[in-house]
């Protein structure tokens, strides 16, 4: 019989490492993933990298300007509140609170949205539509609203806010995977699953799934810019993360009052939001971008 | 001759919304039966609509008939059960490019109904894998790729080895040669008539193309809006066809066969 | 004079530094009223020339031509819009499925009035919309619909196929080009169907002199049709001449595989015995053999064919082979075309 090995210098790769071939290669959404891992490692290890700690200030020093000033001083690398505190150590811990508790957010909507999405498309009729909408509601909600109507219920904190937001992406994820598995199921190969003898769980995990993640990671990039924007809101309003948490959206409205006299106290946590939401922004747009090369391919 | 199947009063019918609450019967198949042997092949014709796709998907247990019983080896049939069938009877389907799952290699794609199936261990199944490639004239090397870089007729034989790794008895062959070209289909033929009779399957041919009909199959039924008018050896229907609608679509056939020079 | 001259046609395909030809040395010509057929399996590059020719390729393709001649007028010393300019007054093209091809969200009608050209409505311009209206309801009676009324107002996933590529066929004639192009006009339906879209071609052919290149990779049923046939194989000429001769005498190995494998020649053929095939399958871009690419399947391969072989030509019969099935031995070349 024929040689097995023929092909040995030709490498075949499955469509979720082409997908990652073609991200690679768009510069753009590499930067953008970059930093995103960057916003990651200081999400887990601010404790670490925080040269001050973000709660007790030093009151002999409040309100320094940043480094580049002339009154700055390079140990407070961009300056200090009104409370003395170091701002550089405040962003690094605020990154674990907003940024970290998006991705949260956004991985316990996914799991929570994934499955009854996957449940409303295994059945038909009445259960099916029902699963389908029932969170429709709360999607009619801005999830501001919502999570004053939580706080007026539960009292504020930052644990509402998670919980607000969750509730609001949840649908989201919903009708996503409803609509790709019912795609997924009317084409062929599903069918020779079944007629395999394969249970529908083992169907769904084996021979769909792999199939929708792509377009299941776009939509949770999208979730995620959603999650840190209203996070931050949140945190302005007084509604989320209370004092002395500090969360970039907080820390931006501390510094609201003594927006004249010391501006880095405002701009520079708005500088921070706007990082965060434009990387994540980014790298959603390369996964999208790849979805589409692989599909012309 | 011993029947390997034998199909009677095979009924198919289901009601679909018609306006407000009235529900309309709609009868897709109307008490349809035939008998095929081993080493045999049967083909099904008809116009579309006339439910010869509803038929093969009633006979490979993707959906159940209304009423009618199934006969395999003189041995009944219990619709929906796939495992007790997915072992007699296979089925290939027309479109290649959506039957092979696109993330998983071909090795994990045939892997999956022997797991299912089959008490085998890890290098017995592979072992059977490479067999079963070989025999479809596919290397061993292919276990590895996944079913993009394939071509259309590499794809077609990649669900044939689908199809024959359990070693079933019957095989349906859904439009399964009518996207290909015709030097591929030519290959695909010879190839089937060869697993024909190694492995002593019979085949239900379901297809267009009359050329392949006559040279292919030995039995061949008429369907027309789900009722069979007319069965018996192919090249005697073919030759003189009794019933109207069989007639016109000999008619068609034969234009194409007499006008070459 | 030829209507369409092509003289080496090569088109490649330059990804990741490496090029691929795609299509290596391909000649056509067609002369006024003739209908050709253009047979070849899939991969064999017959699409990439009728967009080759329409000028519709995107950039990642480069094309090359010795020789490109339209009625004596040599495009390839035009500029690109003035090449596209005469292309699309005198040849249109018609696709596979002719559903996709039609917009799905207007009406039947508006898309015919859509083609007409401007130039031949005369008259004040709110006269135009009702000439618009006589034009259209002209070009479906003249693809054999009846009723157009029912037609006009209708969009296209209510209408078959059938019926869509009658539609085609009529919005590729709006502006009376010379020249159609069919790419596999009828692959998609039946029997009963083809053959009355072919009917349709043929006597638009006869009718208003029309040439018509028909691309299928079918080549029984495109023979009944056809005037002159050319063969390709995985992007290089094969053989080209009128259809008696391709289907009766075949010169080069791979027109008479597939003569072989058209159910007409099988007729003689015991039920149930093995076909006579090819052995192997089209080679895939990547991997694309050397010379002659029929090389590795052929039967009467020899060393030599590591050489891609020259066009020989006898008495008008092209063929493109280092050692052709000559059924008279002594048979001379005419010229080396």
């Amino acid at each position: 019989m024929a040689r097995d090995k023929i092909y040995l210098e030709e490498v075949f790769p499955s469509p979720f490492m082409q997908l990652w071939l073609i991200f690679r290669r768009t510069p753009v959404a590499m930067v953008g993933f970059s930093c995103f891992i960057f916003l990651i490692i200081l999400a887990i290890f601010a404790p670490v990298l925080a040269p001050h700690s973000p709660i007790e200030g030093q009151l002999n020093m409040p309100l320094l300007p940043p480094a580049w000033h002339i009154d700055g001083d390079v140990s407070y690398l961009l300056g200090t509140d009104e409370l003395g505190r170091d701002m550089l150590s405040r962003l690094m811990y605020g990154t674990s609170l907003t940024f970290g508790l998006s991705f949260i957010v956004v991985i316990i909507s996914l799991v929570v949205g994934v499955l009854i999405g996957s449940f409303s498309a295994l059945t038909t009729g009445i259960k099916s539509s029902f699963l389908n909408h029932f969170l429709d509601v709360i999607l009619s909600i801005p999830s501001l609203l919502l999570a004053i109507i939580i706080v007026a219920i539960l009292g504020p904190g930052i644990n509402n806010t998670l919980w607000a937001v969750v509730m609001v992406l949840i649908p989201q994820f919903v009708h996503i995977t409803r609509y790709a598995v019912k795609e997924e199921f009317r084409k062929d190969y599903v069918l020779a699953s079944r007629l395999d003898g394969a249970s529908p769980f083992r169907i769904l995990y084996y021979s769909i799934f792999p199939n929708i993640v792509d377009r299941i990671m776009s939509q949770a990039t999208l979730a995620q810019s959603a999650a840190i924007l209203d996070i931050a809101t949140l945190g302005f309003l007084g509604l989320g993360a209370q004092i002395p948490l500090p969360e970039w959206g907080a820390t931006l409205a501390n510094g609201l009052d003594l927006f004249y006299i010391a501006p880095w106290t405002v701009y520079l946590p708005g500088l921070a939001i706007l990082f965060a939401v434009v990387v994540t922004n980014l790298v959603g747009e390369g996964i999208r971008h790849a979805l589409k090369l692989r599909k012309e391919r | 001759m011993t029947e390997l199947l034998k199909v009677e009063a095979l009924t198919k019918s289901y009601y679909s919304r018609d306006y407000w609450f009235n529900k309309k019967l709609t009868t897709v198949l109307d008490s349809v039966s035939f008998t095929i042997d081993k080493y045999k092949t049967l083909a099904i014709i008809g116009e579309t609509g006339s439910g010869k796709s509803t038929l093969a998907r009633l006979l490979v247990g993707a959906e159940s008939a209304s009423s009618g019983i199934i006969y395999l080896n003189n041995q009944v049939l219990k619709s929906g059960s796939y495992k007790q069938r997915c072992q007699h009877i296979r089925m290939i389907f027309q479109d290649s490019g959506t039957t092979l799952n696109p993330s998983l290699t071909i090795q994990q794609l045939l892997d999956e109904p022997l797991k299912l199936n089959t008490p085998f261990d890890e290098k017995k199944r592979t072992d059977l894998i490479r067999q079963t490639l070989q025999k479809v004239g596919l290397l061993g090397d292919h276990m590895s790729f996944y079913p993009h870089m394939f071509s259309g007729g590499q794809k077609q034989r990649i669900s044939l080895a689908r199809a024959i790794i359990l070693q079933p008895q019957v095989i349906i062959l859904d439009e399964a040669l009518a996207s290909l070209d015709p030097s591929l289909r030519s290959q695909m033929i010879n190839l089937l008539l060869d697993l024909q009779q190694q492995m002593g399957l019979a085949y239900i041919l379901i297809s267009h193309n009359f050329g392949i009909i006559r040279h292919f199959s030995d039995d061949i039924i008429v369907l027309s809006q789900g009722k069979v008018v007319e069965k018996g050896q192919t090249l005697e229907v073919m030759a003189k066809p009794q019933h109207k609608v069989t007639q016109k679509l000999m008619m068609n056939q034969s234009f194409q066969l007499r006008s070459k020079k | 004079m030829n209507l369409l001259d092509i003289r080496n046609l090569s088109i490649e395909l330059i990804h990741n530094e490496q090029s691929i030809r795609a299509v290596d040395k391909v000649s056509l010509s067609m002369k006024e009223g003739e209908v050709r057929g253009l047979v070849g399996e899939s991969g064999s590059g017959k699409s990439l020339v009728a967009q080759a020719i329409v000028s519709v390729l995107n950039d990642k393709w480069h094309v090359h031509a010795d020789r490109f001649h339209w009625r004596g007028i040599d495009l390839l010393r035009l500029s690109i819009p003035e090449r596209k300019a005469i292309l699309s007054r005198d040849i249109a093209m018609i696709f596979q499925e002719p559903m996709a091809c039609l917009d799905p969200t207007t009406t039947i009608g508006e898309q015919l009035a859509e083609a007409i050209d401007e130039t031949q409505l005369s008259g004040f311009f709110w006269q135009k919309k009702q000439q618009r209206l006589t034009a259209t309801i002209k070009l479906l009676h003249k693809v054999g619909i009846k009723n157009h009324s029912a037609c006009i107002k209708s969009y296209p996933h209510q209408l078959t196929e059938a019926l869509c590529q009658r539609v085609m066929i009529a919005i590729a004639l709006a502006r009376q080009p010379i020249l159609l192009i069919a790419d596999e006009p009828t692959t998609a339906m039946e029997n009963t169907n083809q053959e009355q879209i072919f009917k349709l071609l043929a006597s638009l052919n006869q009718l208003k002199n029309m040439a018509i290149l028909l691309i299928s990779h079918d080549l029984e049923n495109i023979t009944h049709w056809t005037n002159t046939i050319t063969v390709m194989y995985s992007g290089q000429f094969v053989e080209a001449g009128t259809t008696a001769q391709i289907f009766n005498k075949a010169m080069h190995p791979y027109t008479q595989a597939l003569v072989d494998s058209s159910p007409m020649a099988n007729l003689h053929l015991p039920a149930k015995s093995r076909l006579m095939t090819l052995p192997g399958s089209i080679p895939i871009l990547q991997h694309l053999p050397i010379g002659c690419r029929l090389g590795p399947r052929c039967p009467r391969a020899q060393q030599d064919c590591v050489k891609a072989p020259s066009v020989s030509n006898f008495h008008g019969h092209k063929v493109s082979c280092h050692f052709p099935i000559l059924q008279n031995p002594k048979l001379k070349k005419t010229k080396r075309a």
